[in-house]
């Protein structure tokens, strides 16, 4: 499996780490029902056939965190881009929500 | 030195190879050669300060810093672009690059010279020994003089960096794996035959690669 870096081109898998979904977003801890949000965003977890979007950490690389999209079914990656250009805040979402981007 | 780097020693992977002909005898297919001579420090533009640093960068030593994994060299300094907004500079007979770089104010500095053992690769088969140790096209047709590459050869990590056309390279690990990488090296290009020059800088040569 070959990850497309947007820094460092095309790489072999070993090269980076996995974290994990990338979807989760921390919920707001002042907010209402913040610890059934939490509960969610700490231990639920989706697991898609299909389409997917999970960080990476090219360790070997660049080391950047990268937000890989690759479907779950064949390991084909059709895309990555930076972290650092996608993990701008965002408003909070359940993990396993629908909707987090 | 050489009898520490015998194959029968229990700890000969924990030195360098010596340096001379090793492998295949007759003319070297690998001929590579440590550098001691050159100031590396890592060079970081601080959140919203790539501009400033750019301009401080050509400013100070005539110096384009790349935007990708490319090397830009101007006045005896290269930079080389390991990651977004990071640069590996080197530079020979500058002993106080870090210095002169932490002067420009426009990024973080980290002094490294000390931290990388570096070589310089050349020779009819490097191409084909490179290829056996990472995991990334080398071909001409993708990859020239002026392209970096920051990856693990051997599980090593590594930067690797085209310097001419013949073709010729410059590989830097981090000095605690000089002596790994060198008998990796020598596993890899035995078969055309090795030439390993010494920095050849005196009696200190060996330091920082182990050697001794």
């Amino acid at each position: 499996m070959r990850i497309p870096c947007p820094f460092c081109g095309s790489r072999d898998a070993h090269e980076f780490s996995y974290l994990g979904d990338a979807t989760p977003r921390r919920p707001d801890p002042a907010a209402p029902g913040a610890e059934a949000a939490f509960f969610d965003y700490v231990y639920l977890r989706d697991n898609p056939a299909g389409a997917f979007e999970e960080w990476w950490y090219h360790a070997a690389g660049c080391r950047q965190w990268l937000k890989v999209a690759r479907d779950t079914r064949t390991h084909a990656i059709t895309g990555a881009v930076l972290a650092r250009d996608v993990a701008a805040p965002a408003a909070p979402t359940p993990a396993g929500g629908e909707t987090a981007r | 030195m050489a009898e520490m780097s015998s194959p029968a020693h229990p700890l000969s992977h924990t030195r360098p190879i010596p340096a001379g002909h090793h492998g295949r005898p007759g003319t070297a297919g690998v001929v590579a050669r440590w550098r001691e001579d050159l100031a590396i420090a890592t060079l970081a533009a601080r959140h919203g300060g790539e501009a400033a640093l750019a301009a401080a960068m050509d400013a100070a030593f005539g110096l384009a810093l790349p935007a990708g994994p490319k090397a830009a060299g101007a006045n005896g300094v290269s930079a080389l672009g390991l990651a977004p907004r990071r640069w590996l500079v080197l530079a020979s007979q500058r002993p106080a690059l870090a210095a002169e770089l932490a002067g420009l104010g426009g990024g973080a500095v980290t002094e490294q010279s000390d931290g990388y053992a570096v070589l310089d690769l050349a020779g009819p088969e490097v191409r084909a020994v490179l290829a056996k140790l990472v995991a990334v096209d080398l071909d001409p047709a993708v990859f020239s003089t002026g392209d970096v590459v920051a990856s693990s050869l051997a599980h090593i990590g590594a930067v690797l960096w085209q310097t001419g056309e013949e073709p010729t390279y410059r590989l830097l690990v981090g000095t605690s794996f000089a002596a790994a990488f060198s008998h990796t090296l020598l596993a890899a290009a035995a078969e055309y035959g090795l030439d390993l020059a010494d920095a050849g800088r005196g009696p200190e040569a060996g330091r920082g690669t182990g050697r001794g």
